[in-house]
């Protein structure tokens, strides 16, 4: 497993000598949108207390058992669908560049990439933990207010700037497995194996750096 | 002609007989009394001259046909009196007449003019006395030393050095530190005193005047005489003295939401009552719940106690006004205000970005960097 990361060309190359297994890669998946679930279930737990005052108090603590449960499993299947979507992406770009090779296959690679994600879901986390643990949490009435005060979080404090960055960095690790996973799943060059994954992934990066404020 | 001399003899005895019955009969009334309203008056003041006419034949009575009063420093204001009645005998009548006093000081004589129908004039001087003597203000009771917020009291005397009495004397002031600002003393004879107290609670260090007034009537005059008592106020030794410490301004992510925490200790020698922290709201500061005024309560020396506040800002606002508000032991309220900065406080969640996490974010770019390259390296 640790050949993947260090390795990747090498390990595709001997893993499509196998027949397609998705589960390992579902596995990995998994544990990656389990942890980013964790930290979702932390930033839930943190809104639910910003509208303290807005909700009455038989409501609080509904609202806060089905807000942080619905953010952690609204996480995890979100990761999943992620996975699926940048399957299907590569599928769709690789085959321009006449790609061979069959979605499942390209699912069971790109599901190895996720495994820097699990890394860089636990820093993540750590990062939000920490960050709500030192935070002031005001309490607000209006979810104009909530939403304005959401965006400076993530735009102006340094824990979130750090997860944001280290999430590139992981996802940056994440395209490099890609690359190598794809050009032996697809049957393509080196070159549009870095086109087909650069392309998604660029423009992943983009979105997350916009929402930093970088870009706006 | 001899025999004409007994008889202008004898005429001359009866018509001097006439003469004497007649003159008796014109001095039938007189002025038995009179009396000045106010006894003394003020220059410009309006009195009033009041005689008793009285017909003293016990068997005649007697027709008064005009009174009136006659005089150059003091303006009669009142009209003589025509035809005034009949007078039985041994009756007495009072005629007043109005006068108002000149601006000249003195004593002054004016006359009163009195006819009867077949009687002599009557013409009488009566003394009206002009006296421009107004009451004095003194102070009787003054504390050596006055200290700022400490209650004092101030005590002053009215004395009358009129020749007569004079009503409705008040003792006021407009000073707002003073309580209470008028004191009703009411009558004070001639050469009397009365005296009253007044609590002065000085707010402001330095010289200071008080000024007081005191009012009263001469008669129906209205007057008022004003006085100033000159103090200087001293910083109080002994007061409570609160001062803040330890202020830490923490800011809360993503919102210009600020807690300051602290200290409020007494450094002074007496405690200070009801101490309460608020941020005093001014343009761009906005007090937030849950802790919008903090209250301490009692504080004594060399007491301290911590408290928290929160606040809302605008971005531009670079200091919060933090309103101290306590009472000493008398109940006096005071109250003073504290700068507290937020824009040089270190805060734990500020926008800047620490050394450490770019250390942290450097080598986890390395590490992947790294990991990248090998795997290039390996192809």
């Amino acid at each position: 497993m640790f050949a993947v990361l260090i390795n990747p060309n090498a390990f595709f190359a001997a893993r499509l000598k196998d027949a397609v297994r998705l589960k390992v890669p579902l596995l990995i998946v998994l544990l990656s949108g389990l942890i980013s679930g964790f930290g979702a279930y932390i930033i839930a737990g943190v809104t639910i207390e910003m509208l303290r005052e807005v909700l009455p108090p038989e409501a609080q603590g509904i609202a806060a058992t089905v807000g942080e449960i619905g953010a952690f499993v609204g996480a995890v299947i979100v990761t999943l669908l992620m996975w699926v979507v940048f399957a299907a992406l590569f599928f769709g770009i690789s085959w321009l560049f006449k790609g061979t090779g069959t979605f499942k296959r390209t699912l069971e690679v790109v599901g190895y990439g996720y495994i820097p994600t699990i890394f860089s879901s636990i820093i993540g986390a750590v990062l939000i933990y920490q960050f709500v643990a030192t935070a002031q949490i005001p309490q607000v009435t209006d979810p104009a207010e909530m939403a304005e005060i959401v965006t400076r979080w993530i735009t102006e404090n340094p824990m979130m700037w750090l997860s944001s960055i280290i999430g590139i960095l992981f996802m940056l690790w994440s395209a490099n497995i890609w690359v190598f996973g794809l050009k032996h799943a697809r049957n393509l060059s080196t070159r549009n194996a870095v086109i087909t994954v650069a392309i998604p992934v660029l423009a992943y990066i983009a979105y997350t750096v916009w929402q930093l404020g970088v870009l706006s | 002609m001899m025999r004409l001399i007994p008889f202008l003899l004898v005429l001359l005895l009866v018509g001097s007989v006439a003469a004497q019955s007649v003159e008796e009969q014109k001095a039938a009334i007189m002025i038995t009394s009179y009396q000045v309203s106010p006894e003394v008056l003020m220059p410009n003041d309006i009195g009033t001259i009041t005689v008793t006419v009285k017909n003293m034949d016990p068997m005649e009575s007697v027709k008064l046909t005009e009174a009136s009063i006659l005089e150059r420093e003091l303006k009669v204001l009142s009209t003589p009196y025509y035809n005034i009645g009949r007078l039985g005998p041994a009756e007495s009548v009072e005629l007043a007449f109005t006068i108002r006093a000149g601006y000249s000081e003195g004593i002054f004589y004016p006359r009163v003019v009195i006819e009867a129908e077949g009687a002599e004039i009557i013409r009488y001087q009566i003394p009206v006395k002009v006296d421009g003597t107004v009451l004095t203000l003194g102070v009787n009771k003054l504390p050596d030393e006055l200290y700022q917020g400490e209650r004092a009291t101030v005590e002053l005397v009215v004395g009358n050095p009129r020749p007569n009495t004079v009503t409705g004397v008040a003792l006021s002031t407009a000073a707002r530190e003073v309580i209470p600002t008028e004191v009703f003393l009411g009558t004070l004879a001639s050469d009397d005193s009365k005296s009253a107290s007044f609590n002065f609670t000085p707010e402001t260090l330095g010289a200071e005047t008080l000024n007081f007034a005191v009012a009263f009537k001469n008669g129906d005059n209205a007057h008022a005489t004003t006085f100033q008592v000159p103090l200087t106020v001293l910083a109080s030794k002994k007061s409570a003295e609160l001062i803040l410490t330890g202020i830490e301004v923490e800011s809360t992510a993503g919102v210009s939401v600020y807690k300051i925490t602290g200290d409020i200790n007494n450094a002074g020698l007496e405690a200070a009552r009801s101490v309460v922290l608020k941020i005093d709201e001014v343009a761009g500061v906005e007090p937030r719940d849950p802790y919008k005024s903090y209250f301490v309560g009692l504080l004594s020396p060399d007491d301290f106690s911590s408290f928290e506040l929160d606040v809302k800002v605008d971005g531009n606002v670079t200091a919060v006004p933090l309103l101290i508000e306590y009472k000493d032991e008398e109940g006096n309220p005071f109250s003073l205000t504290e700068q507290i900065s937020i824009e040089s406080q270190p805060t734990s969640n500020s926008g800047e970005f620490p050394v450490s996490l770019i250390a942290v974010l450097v080598i986890v770019a390395v590490v992947i960097v790294g990991m990248i390259a090998y795997s290039w390296k390996k192809r």
